[in-house]
């Protein structure tokens, strides 16, 4: 494909290479022995990556953000799928509009989310900031649900479930023996965008954090305010390291064609 | 008189404003393959959708051997239905995908594994059993799906357009094949088509249907023979529609012969134009008939080859004259 485009085959490479070199500065300047963030680093050490597993905020925070992931996208999907199965497949006036609405999201700028949220939750009915946050999260991933399980609903064909049913299966049992089976590469690929979105969202986390609840971003985004140093970047470089693992993990178990719902297939 | 396998009584389905089929009866012969022929939008793949269970009639009944089976959700009807798309379960195995309508039958194990062998083996895939739908070819994904539709047993069995997605040589071939497995499993079958050639070849019963309405039911001999009107001679190709004295007249552009043959139909007639087609020579005619100036398509294969504008004598044989019900 690439060679029969140069033009296209050139702004594609000049893209990954904006996209990476920053990065791998980063990567580099968290092995320095130094203690300032500079390129080139000052010789190499892994002594950063040991002091971000030590500091507490970090760690505290890591944990905070990583339950807030998972729980925040099982939430999401649990009520997106039904939706999207509901928009695609049922006998529902006004689809349109309900999809939107389940879009919208993705639209309204989350800072407006975020101050809607800590006006009507926190303040107006008195929820600790791990609710509200868990709920604005959920709030956040729906779109991902709802669009990519529906972007493999669209692409299945709607005979295979009729088929089911014309061999004698019930409703369900076509649902949970054909259409779910159908669908998981789908979900695998919402949940996959659901966590990373809700482990990397700075917007919403940062306007409903407190002292008790607060997300690694948030938590690194303090800690560059204050000091400057390399611990930061062997954190972010951990990150990194741990979300090229997922997506290898990913491509070896469903294949990324098949994670981001078959669209390019 | 003995029940019909199947029977639409009255049928009518509606979506919205578009009525897209309108009032039907029709019978369908137990133990035969029947086909529902006609263009698209004919209402063929509504009534064959409503006969399965996949939508309900707007009003109207459907028995199935005898029972008022309207309102029947499709999976207590007890139907084999293969889709145009085939509708193979992507994430199963050939033997599991024929294996589905047992399994939900709770057909124990030894007895499961030995239908699907035996069906399998009825069409040819047994050295496929393993295989995931994705691996096959269309033929072979088609038989796999005709496959698991008869490994149930079931009444009927439905067909809607299963060789339209086969190429050319192929979908000939499995005309003849689905006709051997109906002979074989004594299957009642129909079989829903736009392809006049394969109804005519497949075909014990032939209902052509066009918007919503049957237009003539019979034997493909019948129907061939005597089309019932300018629609479905039309769609059975007999391309020439005179009016003579009165008569709506069809005939077939073979049965044309030059001369003045003597026979019930004799027209003078001017060359238009001629088009060699390797064994037949298609010729373009001008005559008159009641109605004024009409285009008459001729074969006129070994006969002496004729030049734009001469005049000449073309007659039919009373055998080869159709007389149609009406015009339209």
């Amino acid at each position: 494909m690439t060679t029969r485009r140069p033009v296209a085959a050139t702004l594609a490479v000049l893209g990954y290479v904006i996209m990476i070199v920053p990065i791998l500065f980063v990567v580099a300047v968290a092995f320095t022995s130094g203690s300032t963030l500079q390129f080139p680093p000052d010789g190499f050490s892994t002594r950063w990556f040991g002091a971000a597993l030590r500091y507490g905020p970090f760690m505290d925070s890591l944990v905070s953000s990583l339950e807030l992931a998972v729980v925040a996208t099982v939430l999401a999907l649990l009520l997106g799928v039904p939706v999207a199965i509901a928009i695609h497949r049922g006998r529902i006036p006004g689809k349109g509009f309900l999809e939107g609405l389940f879009l919208s999201p993705l639209i309204v700028p989350e800072l407006v989310v975020g101050l809607a949220l800590y006006q009507q939750l926190m303040i107006g009915l008195d929820l600790d900031n791990r609710t509200t946050l868990l709920l604005g999260h959920t709030a956040l991933l729906l779109p991902y649900a709802v669009r990519v399980t529906g972007a493999s609903l669209a692409l299945a064909d709607p005979a295979i479930e009729e088929a089911a049913r014309g061999l004698g299966a019930s409703p369900t049992r076509a649902f949970f023996s054909v259409t779910l089976p159908i669908l998981r590469p789908g979900i695998f690929s919402a949940g996959l965008l659901g966590f990373v979105t809700s482990f990397n969202n700075v917007p919403l986390s940062l306007l409903l954090q407190d002292r008790e609840f607060r997300t690694l971003p948030v938590t690194m985004l303090d800690y560059v305010q204050q000091s400057y140093n390399p611990m930061i970047a062997a954190m972010a470089t951990l990150i990194l390291a741990a979300t090229v693992v997922i997506a290898v993990v990913a491509e070896r178990t469903v294949g990324f064609a098949q994670i981001f719902g078959g669209i390019n297939r | 008189m003995t029940t019909a396998a199947a029977e639409f009584r009255g049928v009518t389905q509606r979506f919205g404003d578009f009525t897209a089929v309108d009032g039907i009866d029709l019978a369908i012969a137990e133990g035969k393959l029947t086909t529902l022929l006609g263009p698209s939008g004919c209402g063929k793949t509504t009534s064959l959708r409503m006969l399965a269970g996949y939508s309900a009639p707007t009003s109207g009944t459907i028995h199935i051997h005898g029972t008022d089976s309207t309102r029947l959700p499709p999976e207590k009807r007890d139907l084999g239905m293969v889709f145009q798309s085939y509708a193979l379960f992507p994430h199963l195995t050939v033997a599991d995908n024929v294996a589905y309508g047992l399994k939900v039958r709770r057909v124990p194990k030894p007895e499961r594994a030995k239908r699907v062998a035996e069906v399998l083996g009825l069409v040819g895939l047994d050295h496929l059993a393993a295989n995931r739908p994705k691996q096959l070819s269309g033929g072979q994904q088609q038989r796999v799906a005709l496959a698991r539709a008869i490994a149930i047993r079931p009444r009927l069995l439905l067909l809607d357009e299963p060789l339209s997605n086969l190429d050319a040589r192929l979908r000939v071939q499995m005309r003849a094949e689905i006709r051997r497995i109906q002979a074989e499993t004594g299957l009642t079958v129909v079989l829903v088509t736009h392809d006049q050639d394969e109804a005519l070849e497949m075909s014990d019963d032939m209902v052509l249907m066009r918007a919503g309405t049957i237009m003539q039911q019979g034997s493909p001999q019948d129907v061939f023979a005597r089309p019932a009107n300018r629609f479905v001679a039309d769609f059975l190709g007999y391309e020439n529609f005179l009016t003579v004295g009165g008569r709506h007249l069809t005939v077939r552009p073979e049965h044309l012969t030059l001369g003045d043959g003597g026979g019930e139909l004799r027209l003078d007639v001017t060359v238009v134009s001629t088009a060699f087609r390797g064994v037949d020579v298609l010729v373009t005619l001008e005559a008159v008939d009641d109605t004024g100036t009409v285009r008459l398509l001729a074969d006129l294969r070994g006969q002496p080859s004729l030049t734009p504008g001469a005049r000449t004598t073309v007659h039919a044989a009373p055998q080869h004259l159709v007389t149609l019900d009406e015009r339209a």
